[in-house]
This record gives structure tokens, C-alpha cells and sequence, in this order.
């Protein structure tokens, strides 16, 4: 385990107890990444900013019931933490869209996401270059483009399957079966570099 | 639907992380998550695998009234009586010793009185609010009988939380342990009990692990910092598996 991981676990365990110095540390150490990924996910920085929010605060309450390790598999404390900025993330795109299908928009929340410009990569590149920094680009591109496209938006973008669908132009059932297969083969390739099976 | 079948469970494990579960079946999934613990490590798993992906994605500098906010909100939480560990925490704050008492015993009637039907009303009853989770818990009395102490911990957690519910005066000289004593093993320290409020420790191991074999829970005063045998006892009480 690398050290910035050894010290990130014992943030989590400090914090756990109380500590707030520790809880400071944490932020200061992950933010950015994290606040990364959900403006990925929200797109405009003021609902980034109120995810990064909430998901801190998450962190604070349930720091305890981070294990590094769960029945001999290892959890590294970042992607324990990107979990809970993903699913706040979520919580809120879900509920942008059922305010969008049931009510007229926020104002200011238009206004963020018509200033918006669009991401400076797309999503089917961040993931080749994940892909790549993995050592499992050449597993993953044996996907058909449509497989990974569908993986990436769904994952870097927070879309559900029937957005996937709509942003892709495809049927919702083929969009279903692309990602369903692209997790596989992720699966299989991760294995492939010793990554969880 | 047929969540005992371990392909289903890792295919919805991994629409859960990936997010793209529609609400009613996300919430679903998160209920049985909680309970089941072959589910929440299939989950953890699909997080670990999709956590890597995230290594792609440009750090950025939100602005600094993020830090402001969450600190305001987490000193706030900070300064209360007890540092919450989570939603899905035993949580008893407020309730009178009658209330545990009639609460405990109503459960332990229930698993008694219906034991073939333990798995189902555990599962219906926990998703509906209605059922106590999963969890040890120990009610501890002095000599005399009164209730002094309420121990409880879930049952696949590594938290515990010890909660005074009788007066309790501090030792002259030296602090009161929390012994686990299982029926064939020695006997092995807990923690610390305070004297007053509630305490919650981390606990080395999972309570299921250190727990499942234990029946009887004890208090002693120890001068010693690392006791390594419970001395004279001044409360003691059993420790229930509430499922």
C-alpha cells in the first residue's frame, strides 16, 4: 500500500474518533480529486460544491464504518471516499431530473447549467485514459466502441440508462446489454492486472 | 426475485456503483445491502474496480466556503454528546430504562416465540422501521439489580456503544473496564465505561467476531492501563444476540 493510503487510513481512523484536526487533513489531502469527479458527474461547480458538501459531512458521521479491509479484501480509503461523493452525485442528478420531468427549472440552476461549457474531455476518453494508466487499455478495447461509450457516460457522467440511451441515439435494452457487458469485461481486465476479481 | 443467486447479486452490485439503478430499485438494493453482507461486499468490490476509473478525471479547487460550511456543520456534530457512526447505528438516545427494557424483551419474545420464522420477519421487520437491526447488546445491573449500563454494538460492526442509564460514581482511584467473558476463554477487555452519557469505542474486530461465543458481560475497576484480568466486579449482565 502506498503511503499517501497508510496515511489516509489513519485519517479515517482518527476522524472516526472525533478527531477534527485528522477530518481537516483528510479534506485537505482529497478534495480536489474528489471535487473533480463530481463536477465531472454535476457539470456546473455550484452543485459540485454542495455534493463535495454533503458528502464531507457523510464522512464525518460514518468515518467508522470504513474497513481497510472486508473478509480479506482490500478497500482503499480513496475509493471508499470517491463511493460517497458518486452516490451524493447521484442523489442529485436523480433529483435535478424528476424536478426537470415535474416542475419549471430552478433559475439559478439553468443559468449554471446553460454557462456551462462542455467537459474538456469526453467521457470515452477519460476512460481510455484510465484504461491506459491501468495497463488495461488493450483488454478493454477488444469492447465494441459502443460497449465503452455507454460504460464512460454512465460512469463520468452519472447517466442513467435510458440518458445513456437518449444521449447515444441507441435502444434502451442495447444500452442495458453494452453496459452490462462493458462491467464484465472491466472485470475480466482488472482481474487480468491483478486488480479486484 | 432471486437474490440468493450470486451472479444476480454481482450483476446488481455493479449497477449499483456504476449508478445506473433506477431509484426505487437502488433503494431497494441499499436496503438489502444493509442487511445481507455477502451483498455489501459485492458492492464494495464494483466500488474498489470503479473507484480506479475515477484516476482519470482532472482534480479541481472548489471554492473555500466548501471547507467553511462542512466545518461549521461538523463542529456542530462534534460538540453533541455523541459522535454519530452512521445511520445505521443502535440508537437509544432519550429512551427511558422501562422503554430498552420492554423493548429488548419484546424482541427476544418475538425471535423466541417464532423461530421459524426469524430470517423473514427480521427482514420485513428491519426495511419497515419496525424491528430493532441486527446487533449485541448487553444490560448491565449492580449488585442490587438496577439497571447501570446499556451496551450495544451491530451485530457485523466494529463499533460499540456504551450508554449509562444509572448513576454511576466514579472510582477513587483508577477507571471502570468492560470485560467480554466468553464461557471456555479468559476473559478480554472491552474498553472504558464513562461514568456518565454515552461512550461509543472502536472495536478491534467485528462484533460478530468477538461476540458470537461471549454470554456474559462485566464491569470492574482497574488501576492498571492494560488490565489483563477483570478484578472485582461492580456490574455484570448478559450479553443477547437481538436477532
Amino acid at each position: 500500500m502506498n503511503p499517501d493510503s497508510t496515511r489516509l487510513q489513519d485519517l479515517l481512523a482518527l476522524t472516526a474518533r472525533g478527531d477534527h484536526g485528522a477530518f481537516a487533513e483528510l479534506y485537505e489531502r482529497t478534495h480536489a480529486h474528489l471535487f473533480g469527479v463530481a463536477l465531472r458527474m454535476l457539470g456546473g461547480e455550484h452543485a459540485a460544491e454542495d455534493v463535495l458538501q454533503e458528502a464531507f459531512v457523510s464522512v464525518w458521521r460514518s468515518a467508522a464504518l470504513y474497513h481497510p479491509r472486508v473478509q480479506g479484501q482490500e478497500i482503499q480509503p480513496m475509493t471508499w471516499l470517491i463511493a460517497i461523493v458518486r452516490n451524493k452525485a447521484l442523489d442529485a442528478l436523480r433529483l435535478r431530473t424528476r424536478r426537470k420531468e415535474s416542475e419549471l427549472p430552478d433559475v439559478e440552476e439553468a443559468a449554471e447549467e446553460s454557462s456551462q461549457s462542455g467537459p474538456s474531455s469526453s467521457a470515452l476518453e477519460l476512460l481510455q485514459q484510465a484504461a491506459a494508466a491501468l495497463q488495461i487499455q488493450e483488454c478493454m478495447n477488444a469492447l465494441d466502441g459502443s460497449h465503452r461509450q455507454s460504460l464512460a457516460l454512465a460512469y463520468y457522467q452519472g447517466l442513467s440508462h435510458s440518458e445513456v440511451a437518449q444521449h447515444m441515439g441507441a435502444p434502451l435494452g442495447s444500452v442495458k446489454a453494452w453496459i452490462r457487458r462493458g462491467l464484465e469485461k472491466l472485470k475480466t481486465c482488472l482481474a487480468g492486472q491483478g486488480g479486484a476479481a | 426475485m432471486r437474490y440468493s443467486d450470486p451472479r444476480l447479486v454481482d450483476q446488481l452490485a455493479a449497477a449499483y456503483a456504476l449508478g445506473t439503478l433506477t431509484p426505487r430499485a437502488r433503494a431497494r438494493f441499499e436496503r438489502l445491502r444493509r442487511d445481507r453482507t455477502d451483498v455489501d461486499l459485492a458492492v464494495a468490490a464494483w466500488e474498489e474496480r470503479l473507484g480506479r476509473l475515477a484516476q482519470s478525471v482532472a482534480p479541481a479547487r472548489p471554492s473555500a466556503r466548501v471547507w467553511r460550511a462542512i466545518e461549521a456543520r461538523t463542529r456542530i456534530l462534534a460538540a453533541s454528546p455523541a459522535k454519530s457512526s452512521g445511520a445505521g447505528w443502535f440508537k437509544l438516545g432519550g429512551t427511558g430504562l422501562a422503554g430498552i427494557v420492554a423493548g429488548f424483551a419484546a424482541a427476544v419474545a418475538l425471535v423466541m416465540a417464532a423461530p421459524a420464522l426469524i430470517v423473514s420477519t427480521d427482514q420485513v421487520a428491519m426495511r419497515s422501521g419496525e424491528k430493532l437491526p441486527q446487533s449485541y447488546v448487553g444490560l448491565l445491573t449492580d449488585s442490587k439489580g438496577d439497571g447501570k449500563l446499556l451496551v450495544s454494538s451491530l451485530r457485523r460492526g466494529k463499533v460499540m456503544t456504551i450508554k449509562v442509564i444509572g448513576a454511576i460514581e466514579p472510582p477513587a482511584a483508577g477507571h471502570l473496564v468492560l470485560w467480554a467473558v466468553p464461557p471456555d476463554e479468559p476473559a478480554f477487555a472491552l474498553g472504558t465505561v464513562p461514568t456518565s452519557g454515552t461512550r461509543t469505542t472502536l472495536l478491534p474486530d467485528s462484533s460478530e467476531k468477538l461476540l458470537i461465543a461471549v454470554r456474559k458481560l462485566v464491569v470492574t475497576v482497574e488501576t492498571s492501563e492494560a488490565p489483563t484480568a477483570p478484578g472485582t466486579v461492580l456490574f455484570s449482565g448478559n450479553c443477547a444476540k437481538l436477532w
